[in-house]
């Protein structure tokens, strides 16, 4: 009782429980503009925290955090744009239902997904701190190698019968990634002498053009929206059948990205992209996923929101920031002169606990504000489309449309290269050139093993379906 | 699934395969380089490519497509060239912003796409242009800090 005593006294004695609404409000804009990460998003109002008593600023960085996080979605479900990397996965089901108008439902299941996902990651972060922190150390770079070859060996099933495609474009995203400064020696790669190359090219800027502009592009050859003006242009929440619907995946993205969101260094975008696979794999309606799935939605944002929750594990119970969003809050917390880690309980757990509650009230938040701002979303996406389309013109990629290459692999190939890449060469460093060191490792050996068989799986399906092509063609 | 669009896929990919292999293969060395090397996992991806495109080329010359007629191709061609209309009003955008300055520029850009888009003009479109210009540049420019060009502004007001 006295955590909850120490919670409720740091609510109510601060300036908290506002600065989870604005900073929700802020992540939700944020995350909702494609370049604006979740982590730029905090680093945004870093300096105002200063002024702000410790637990007002620490609930403020995690309040936009998980505004953010959810906020990357309302592109991705309105204009095909993912605000944020791991919202790249929900814009497969969550534009198509937009298309079909049924937009106002898909924010509906992204909303109370989110709510899901952020408060069961609450939960655990309250819980289990100390045992999962551990989860975190034994990562070890076989263990983070095998981890990317697994979020990659999600192109096999993602794409279906155009597999080699598929692998075509994650090898192109690979491609992408390698740009910039080589992990290990430091030498600049791809970079044509252009200094601006040297950090390479961020996700963003691909998925903004692999999404929105190509999507722009197509739209100009395709025949006005003629039944906009009859669209339900208002929210909807899930009813009763759809929450049943949901329940499965939901339980997917909770423990995906409970596991992925501890890892420091994994994120959302895995644990999004991981869960969408198996939420398919798992549904009674597996041929509904790429065509408005209510499943497709509710796993991936289900999974990343999780996330905003678990990725703080490593951060107070180690000290260890996993990701940029975590190392913006360390910032928060080393600013107001508190450690994070082991002590931080010991010292200071008016801070710990007030930020539990605080985040608790971020998730509220998050409905709240979702309930409010996400009607005159749809309805600004739904005003004539000459208007629409200016607002969302950026930069290019249309050829890889033309040439029928799937997206998706291409943006895991970007996302994932670099881990994949720096995990590799980091442990051949270590073992010296040993490749044994990644079956050596039981979790790297694991992750290798289950990679290895959703691509045989995949192989085989796209082998038989090319067999039976080959059978009809023939005379 | 078009046979030409793979046919053609699968030697663009053997092309850039190529491509990407030479400059991999024009990285510098360096004493600190590992075992792999910082041209090691490039040149595995352009090996990987390569095989890839091979594998679809090969796959598209013994499929045979019935859809490929000569009619379909060149109402694409023409899609495909108003589509890329759509790039030149990009690229117009990022020469002329420089000179004309963010303001101006995004309210040209929201216009010239809207009437690409099949807008009539009118005072609807001046209304659109100039709040959506405004709005972009206050969120932009004011809250959040980035710098935008000035352009010609800049030398005309001080």
């Amino acid at each position: 009782m006295t955590e909850f005593a120490l919670a409720w006294k740091a609510m109510t004695a601060s300036w908290a429980v506002p600065a989870a609404f604005f900073g929700v409000f802020w992540g939700i804009i944020g995350g909702a503009l494609p370049g604006i990460s979740p982590s730029i998003a905090m680093a945004l109002l870093l300096p105002f925290t200063y002024s702000l008593d410790p637990i007002t600023a620490v609930v403020l960085l995690a309040s936009v955090y998980v505004g953010a996080e959810y906020g990357g979605s309302i592109p991705a479900i309105l204009i095909r744009t993912p605000g944020t990397n791991s919202a790249a996965a929900t814009v497969l089901d969550g534009f198509e239902m937009h298309r079909r108008g049924r937009g106002g439902e898909a924010l509906g299941i992204s909303l109370v997904s989110g709510l899901v996902g952020g408060l069961f990651g609450l939960a655990l972060l309250a819980l289990l701190t100390e045992p999962l922190a551990r989860v975190a150390l034994a990562f070890t770079p076989p263990a983070y190698f095998g981890l990317g070859i697994l979020g990659l060996s999600v192109i096999a099933s993602l794409t279906g019968r155009t597999l080699v495609k598929g692998l075509i474009a994650g090898v192109l995203g690979f491609m992408v990634a390698t740009i910039g400064t080589d992990p290990v020696s430091g030498v600049s790669r791809f970079t044509f002498g252009s200094p601006d190359l040297l950090g390479g090219i961020r996700p963003i800027l691909i998925m903004v053009g692999l999404f929105a502009v190509s999507e722009l592009m197509a739209q100009v050859i395709e025949p006005p929206w003629a039944h906009a003006d009859q669209r339900t242009a208002r929210l909807k929440l899930p009813d009763w059948a759809t929450w049943k619907r949901m329940f499965k995946p939901h339980a997917i993205g909770c423990v995906i990205g409970s596991i992925e969101g501890v890892t420091p260094g994994a994120g959302g975008t895995i644990a999004a992209f991981l869960s969408y696979n198996e939420a398919r794999r798992w549904s009674k309606h597996p041929e509904e996923f790429g065509h408005g799935s209510i499943e497709g939605i509710a796993a991936p944002e289900c999974a990343n929101n999780v996330v905003t929750g678990t990725a703080l594990v490593p951060l107070l119970g180690l000290g260890i920031p996993g990701s940029n969003s975590a190392a913006v809050l360390l910032g928060g917390f080393l600013i107001h002169g508190l450690t994070p880690g082991p002590m931080l309980f010991e010292r200071s757990p008016e801070v710990v606990y007030g930020l539990y509650a605080g985040l608790f009230v971020a998730n509220i938040a998050m409905l709240l504000l979702g309930l409010v701002i996400l009607t005159p979303c749809l309805w600004l996406v739904n005003c004539p489309k000459p208007y629409l389309m200016a607002f969302i013109l950026a930069l290019i990629v249309y050829a890889m449309r033309g040439f029928g290459l799937p997206f998706l692999p291409m943006v895991l190939g970007v996302v994932l290269g670099f881990l994949v890449e720096s995990n590799y060469r980091r442990s051949l460093v270590l073992s010296g050139g040993d490749h044994a060191i990644f079956v050596q490792d039981p979790i790297a050996l694991g992750m290798l093993v289950c990679a290895a068989a959703m691509i045989a799986v995949s192989v085989s399906r796209e082998l038989r379906a090319s067999r039976r092509k080959t059978g009809e063609a023939a005379p | 699934m078009s046979r030409t669009r793979d046919i053609a896929c699968g030697v663009l990919g053997l092309a850039l395969a190529s491509a990407y292999y030479a400059a991999a293969d024009a990285i510098p060395k360096s004493l600190l380089a590992d075992e792999v090397g910082a041209d090691g996992v490039p040149k595995a991806l352009a090996l990987s490519l390569s095989l890839l495109s091979a594998l679809l080329l090969l796959r598209a010359v013994r499929v045979r497509n019935a859809a490929d007629d000569g009619e379909t191709q060149q109402a694409s061609a023409l899609q495909h060239l108003r589509a890329l209309g759509l790039v030149a009003l990009g690229f117009a955008y990022i020469w002329a912003t420089p000179h004309l300055g963010y303001l101006l520029g995004i309210a040209l850009l929201i216009s010239a796409t809207a009437l690409y888009y099949g807008s009539r003009p009118g005072l609807s479109l001046v209304l659109s242009a100039s709040g959506g210009a405004v709005f972009l540049w206050a969120m932009f420019a004011k809250m959040l800090d980035v710098q935008m060009p000035a352009g010609i502004w800049a030398h005309l007001l001080g």
